[in-house]
């Protein structure tokens, strides 16, 4: 049998999800010595036509990291869904849509506005915005069109296997790429990488478990006891509604677990479960003091849905009022230099 | 008729040694309880002020056999208003120990764990307003783990802790969340296009009540009669047990707006399920309009145990407030 063929690609993300393959350390030794990599925008300098070339499933695996926002990161999407045999959404972006998916709050639109105009910081006296294609000289300059929303990977293709993280845990990424390596991979639709139940199975701080909060504080606000519960000392950790893979690790450096593993088996929506819990362990005897400690949840769709906005039922109940997969309107009205109206 | 040779005061002496019900025999039976009683006002059998007579008696088997000691709800409207002090939902707690210890078991269904999902966070012994649930250190499929367990003598079955749940661990008899999604989705009534997408002409709502806002056959009855192609109760142990994603559910589907209907501040029977539901809901509101979406589409209304009649007006106040949603593509972008 030949060697493996494997692509991995980034679409609206950091470069995180990269770097964890790169932290696989030796590893990637043990890789190279059973996969070729064939497409690798980070690291290697195989091009958009060279995957264009290949034969349709003559990729064994595509690691897709990224949200879907521009029209480049669907055709790709589509390109790799054709050329891999499996495709994995690799990550919590392309999972789940993550922190690239919170500009569906507000929309790209507005993020425009924002980066080219409203800043203190930007001087843009013509109020200059960035056109999909534009005239020059040498020939047209084109830029791949913002979609209205940000969507997961499985919302624009098929996809096989998701790995959650932000990034993926690298532990967790070379159990999932020796599963493949070995053929032994659980039925289409499953996670890999990850272990049973949620972070405080395996969060080692001890819980009281009776402790109600009066009042919550961002991770700013306060030092926390290392040994004792974050959600007993009034931090927003999603915990326990986050599937276990990552081995606590925010939770080991002191800080709240943010949620980037995605909701535990058995629950579809991760910030519905986290903020049910969050409500459940409310101080307070009357509606008053109850409403006081609401008041110190502060922005609650960033602390709820900081990772799964994008396909949660949240943003659904929205998304049924709008079209999927329209340029966004400050690109398809080409105002390049023209004014926008706010 | 009381026999005397059906008094057993070892009875006596087996409650008033368990925590909390040594004050036993410090009741005069005034009946101030049965007056303030909540649970009475839908169960006109249960009255504390005779449990507690009888149980003073020594009538041991015709107390552990009554029903009622398992319906209080340890809301304590009782307790500030009893001249002697009592703290009656103890007293009840230390006979149904007793209860248990004789093999007796609660009529009612308890919250049950799912040990091989659980994760023991403990956000559910802190959601319980009785303290029923306890971690505890057990094998499970083989190996150590921490899971939750629940203590029947208190568990009351409001589901507070089966909507806390963040892994989808705890069950409740007839309210787990297959049974409440199956019931506000039956007929296809979900399925059904919303006003706000265009279908319906009125707007539909969905209203999730407190079973204890609306409590005999009769009152049932006539709620089936409310039930129609644009109203959908769903009948809830407690307005505590809603779980916000069944209201987002409903909202991504064919309803327009989801009414919350609990008991008045208060009257809660299960202590904090009032303030819980009511707690979901505005932080589902908050949510909503940060997302650019009305607020109004979620509310939650209170329904005293004499005003129960105006669950119809609650549902057309919504339905009301609904017409005047606008739909986030409406709304300015750049706002």
């Amino acid at each position: 049998m030949g060697k493996l063929k494997l692509g991995v690609y980034w679409a609206a993300s950091c470069g995180g999800c990269d770097i964890a393959i790169v932290e696989l350390g030796e590893h990637l030794l043990d890789l190279a010595e059973v996969a070729d990599i064939v497409f690798w925008p980070a690291a290697t300098d195989f091009k958009c036509e060279d995957v264009e070339a290949m034969e349709s499933k003559s990729m064994d695996l595509a690691l897709f990291n990224g949200a879907i926002r521009t029209e480049e990161d669907a055709h790709i999407a589509h390109l790799l869904r054709d050329r891999a045999k499996v495709l994995v959404a690799f990550g919590s972006c392309a999972m789940e849509g993550c922190i690239p998916a919170l500009g569906n709050i507000k929309g790209p639109d507005y993020a425009l506005y924002r980066a080219l105009e409203e800043t203190p910081t930007t001087d843009n006296p013509h109020n200059w915005r960035p056109k999909t294609a534009f005239e020059m000289p040498e020939g047209t300059l084109t830029l791949p069109g913002l979609y209205k929303q940000v969507r997961t990977l499985a919302e624009v293709v098929p996809v096989d296997y998701s790995i959650p993280g932000c990034p993926p845990n690298h532990d967790q990424v070379w159990k999932a790429l020796s599963a493949v390596i070995a053929g032994d991979l659980p039925p289409t639709g499953s996670l890999l990488g990850v272990d049973s139940r949620t972070v405080c199975d395996q969060c080692p701080r001890t819980r009281e478990g009776k402790i109600r909060v009066s009042r919550f504080h961002r991770p700013h606000e306060v030092i926390p006891d290392p040994e004792r519960c974050l959600l007993e000392q009034g931090l927003v950790c999603a915990g326990p509604a986050t599937h276990a893979g990552c081995g606590a690790l925010c939770i080991k450096a002191n800080m709240p677990c943010r949620g980037c593993y995605g909701p535990p088996d058995s629950v579809s929506d991760q910030g519905a479960a986290l903020m049910d819990a969050i409500v459940a362990s409310f101080d307070g005897q009357s509606d008053a003091e109850i409403r006081q400690v609401l008041e110190t949840v502060v922005d609650p769709v960033g602390t709820f849905y900081r990772f799964s906005l994008a396909g949660s039922l949240l943003y659904r109940v929205r998304m049924s009022e709008l079209l999927s997969g329209q340029v966004c309107d400050t690109q398809a009205g080409g105002n390049g230099g023209e004014e926008v109206r706010s | 008729m009381i026999r005397s040779d059906q008094l057993d005061h070892g009875f006596v002496e087996e409650v008033m040694a368990e925590p909390g019900g040594q004050h036993l025999l410090t009741c005069w039976s005034c009946g101030t309880c049965a007056a303030t009683c909540i649970v009475r006002r839908y169960e006109p059998a249960f009255n504390p002020r005779l449990i507690l007579h009888k149980a003073g008696l020594g009538l041991r088997e015709e107390v552990l056999c009554c029903s009622e000691i398992w319906q209080c709800s340890a809301c304590d409207a009782c307790y500030p208003r009893c001249p002697k002090e009592i703290h009656i939902s103890e007293v009840m707690k230390a006979i149904r120990a007793v209860a248990i210890r004789a093999g007796y078991e609660s009529p009612g269904p308890t919250a049950e764990v799912d040990e091989t999902i659980c994760s023991g966070c403990a956000v559910c012994t802190r959601a319980c307003p009785y303290g029923a649930i306890e971690r505890v250190t057990k094998g499970v499929n083989g190996s150590e783990r921490t899971v939750a367990h629940v203590d029947r003598n208190l568990c009351l079955h409001c589901g507070i802790c089966v909507a806390a749940c963040p892994s989808g661990a705890m069950s409740l008899e007839s309210f787990s969340d297959r049974e409440l999604i199956s019931r506000m989705g039956a007929d296809g009534w979900l399925d059904k296009p919303g006003h706000l997408q265009g279908g319906s002409p009125e707007p539909r709502v969905l209203a999730f009540v407190c079973q204890w806002s609306i409590h005999s056959g009769a009152e049932w009855a006539w709620l089936d009669d409310l039930q129609s192609d644009t109203v959908r109760v769903v009948n809830l142990p407690c307005s505590g047990r809603v779980d916000p994603a069944m209201v987002l559910l409903a909202l991504t589907k064919g309803a327009d707006g989801v009414l919350v209907v609990g008991c008045k501040e208060g009257e809660c029977h299960y202590v904090r399920g009032t303030y819980l539901g009511r707690s979901k809901l505005a932080l589902i509101g908050q949510i909503l309009s940060q997302m650019g979406m009305d607020a109004e589409r979620v509310q939650f209304a209170e329904m005293g145990a004499l005003d129960r009649f105006r669950l119809p007006k609650l549902i057309s106040a919504i339905a009301n407030d609904l017409k005047g949603v606008r739909v986030s593509a409406q709304v300015a972008v750049m706002a």
